[in-house]
């Protein structure tokens, strides 16, 4: 097998029990906000994190966990912030649908679809007027390039030059309602090519792959001073079947936030074992064995950590 | 020199103090500047004058992007009306980052369309109901004084704040008023100390309340002339104790807000002091205020005086 890197593996693995964590104890009702679970995004955040070096800085949204803890490194501080005590990752002040942390470049998170993006077009801006030389990144859904902001910012961007990695990561659900109930496709590589803008996207849930990936773009974008759109194709784990009269069989139920019901920590950090799930994509790439001893150790220090 | 000459003049001035300041809009320096608002702008090396796409929402995020990045900037605004398309911008992104106490400064700086014949949009150029939204400061400026107080001390000051002018007043010569009383805050100013009645002015409206109070004098009536030129509640307890020794109250506000903020302060003086008289002047809504029309405060002048005399 070839020899990847072991700590990325980890990251990933870290990510995908911490949340779980969570969700255990957002089963046993403990929190009193609102939590956005984003397991099934983990490649994309443990790949942005893992490129930002130095002064890059990184918004997000309201579905942000992930990045918080990839960037944070540790789970008690968010399970701190998400009871909302002093000693909480923001003081207990923002919750999780505005989490941020300035210290490891989380300048920003908005709660409100779209907000973000013209918040990140100023931050490029004063990069340029400060002839600084690292990057902003900006993290968004398929939600909010729905939303005006996505092209008002866009269009900003590119006029105004600016090197800025847009991660769109597309589920493909807005709430219950799949895209495709909703609203007509959007052809994001289209967009770009009309406004001059490079376009990538991602969805074999492979770190390492996202990882080259994103390197690559964020040079392109500092070198040729524009911005690129990098659509993240991925599924946010945690549905659940709800038999109802109506729907006896039971009607499927796309996880959007609150506790996922059937997911459970004892099953492990695998939730299906299909390409959507970056955990199986990362367990093919190692011995079974290995990959079973990296994950009962990181759980062993997650149960430690969190042991109050 | 004219009201909008004499803005602009501060302006440019203030701007040149500031190194790597960004100053954005539509048409700031093209065409006629924003009727001359924005003439002549310049900034020292390192900063930029950008004449931006049509954007309003995202322009605001910009401001606060910038001030995130530690860059001052100020968003110049062709109609205040634009405003609300880039209200999420005021209310949610400046509630980040306001938590922390920011260090760097960011204006926007909206012409308040008031000079009638402007149909729907009309109604939105309405500056107090923004600043209450957003629960942001915001500045009236109305003559010389006041002008010079509000741009040198705010236009470039730490934070986040809006500040005003009057589409109404720009060809207007301006007003050269000298003020007795300034409050701590720069929100309040007192220009004529009276015995018979107070005289307290709202929104755009300081120019109907001078011509009261020479109108006033005339007759022999001595009144206290005041102006308010924060959008939101200040501290005004100079009125309050003016109001409270002439026993006579007038409130003049141009506002088009259904929420006037003469109205907290009228609440404030009745309950503090005992009045033989509180007139309250406002814009009275015809049926015909949807559709264009010249939209001017109406004040009854002779009414008053009767009233007081």
């Amino acid at each position: 097998m070839q020899n990847y890197d072991l700590e990325i593996a980890k990251e990933v693995l870290r990510i995908r029990l911490s949340q779980m964590i969570v969700n255990e104890k957002y089963k046993e009702g403990v929190f009193k906000i609102p939590i956005h679970l984003a397991m099934g995004h983990e490649a994309i955040a443990v790949a942005v994190s893992s490129v930002m070096q130095g002064d890059d800085q990184l918004l997000v949204s309201h579905r942000n966990i992930h990045y918080n803890l990839a960037r944070t490194k540790a789970l008690n501080p968010e399970l701190d912030e998400y009871l909302l005590r002093e000693n909480g990752l923001a003081g207990g002040q923002l919750g999780s649908m505005n989490l941020a942390n300035e210290e490891k470049n989380i300048v920003y998170a908005s709660s409100i679809l779209g907000n973000n993006l013209p918040v990140a077009s100023g931050l490029a801006l004063a990069k340029k007027v400060k002839r600084e030389k690292s990057i902003v990144i900006v993290e968004t859904g398929d939600g909010a390039i729905e939303e005006g902001a996505f092209y008002e910012s866009l269009l900003f961007m590119k006029s105004n030059n600016l090197s800025v990695l847009i991660v769109i990561e597309n589920n493909g659900w807005s709430l219950a309602t799949k895209i495709k109930e909703r609203r007509c496709d959007i052809n994001l590589d289209k967009i770009a090519e009309a406004l001059s803008v490079k376009y990538e996207k991602l969805s074999s849930n492979n770190v390492y792959e996202y990882i080259d990936k994103l390197k690559f773009l964020k040079e392109y974008s500092l070198e040729n001073k524009i911005p690129v759109i990098v659509e993240v194709e991925l599924t946010t784990l945690g549905g659940w079947h709800l038999k109802t009269p109506e729907n006896p069989e039971g009607r499927f139920i796309n996880y959007h936030a609150g506790p996922a019901p059937e997911i459970n920590l004892e099953n492990g950090p695998e939730i299906e074992s299909s390409e959507n799930d970056p955990v199986f994509v990362l367990a093919k790439l190692f011995e079974k064995d290995v990959f079973q001893k990296m994950s009962q150790e990181i759980l062993g220090e997650l149960r430690k950590e969190t042991e109050r | 020199m004219k009201y909008v000459e004499y803005i602009n003049e501060l302006i440019r001035n203030k701007i040149l103090e500031k190194e790597k300041i960004v100053v954005f809009g539509q048409n700031i320096a093209a065409g006629s500047c924003l009727g001359g608002l924005t003439r002549n702008l310049k900034v020292r090396e390192g900063g930029l004058i950008i004449n931006t796409q049509n954007s309003e929402n995202t322009l605001c995020g910009v401001g606060f992007g910038l001030m995130l990045g530690k860059v001052a900037s100020i968003y110049f605004m062709k109609q205040q009306d634009f405003l609300l398309l880039g209200i999420d911008q005021l209310v949610n992104t400046y509630n980040f980052i306001r938590r922390k106490n920011p260090e760097t400064s960011f204006t926007i700086f909206p012409i308040i369309v008031d000079n009638g014949y402007q149909g729907l949009q009309s109604s939105l150029n309405n500056f107090g109901d923004f600043c209450s939204i957003a629960r942001v400061p915001g500045f009236a400026v109305t003559n010389k004084a006041d002008a010079e107080k509000i741009i040198n001390s705010q236009l470039l000051s730490p934070g986040f704040r809006i500040i005003g002018v009057s589409q109404r007043l720009f060809g207007q010569k301006v007003l050269d008023a000298k003020p007795v009383y300034i409050n701590q805050e720069g929100t309040v100013f007192q220009y004529k100390e009276g015995k018979r009645a107070t005289i307290a002015c709202f929104n755009f409206s300081f120019s109907y309340g001078l011509g009261l109070q020479e109108r006033l004098k005339e007759k022999g009536l001595e009144s206290s002339l005041f102006s308010v030129n924060s959008m939101t509640r200040t501290n005004w307890s100079r009125i309050i104790e003016d109001a409270g020794e002439t026993q006579n109250l007038i409130l003049i506000d141009d506002s088009k807000s259904e929420n006037l903020s003469c109205y907290a302060l009228a609440s404030d003086i009745m309950s503090q002091c005992q009045l033989k008289n509180k007139i309250i002047v406002k814009r009275e809504l015809s049926k015909n205020w949807l559709w264009p029309n010249p939209d001017l405060l109406e004040i009854d002048y002779k009414k008053i005086i009767e009233q007081l005399s």
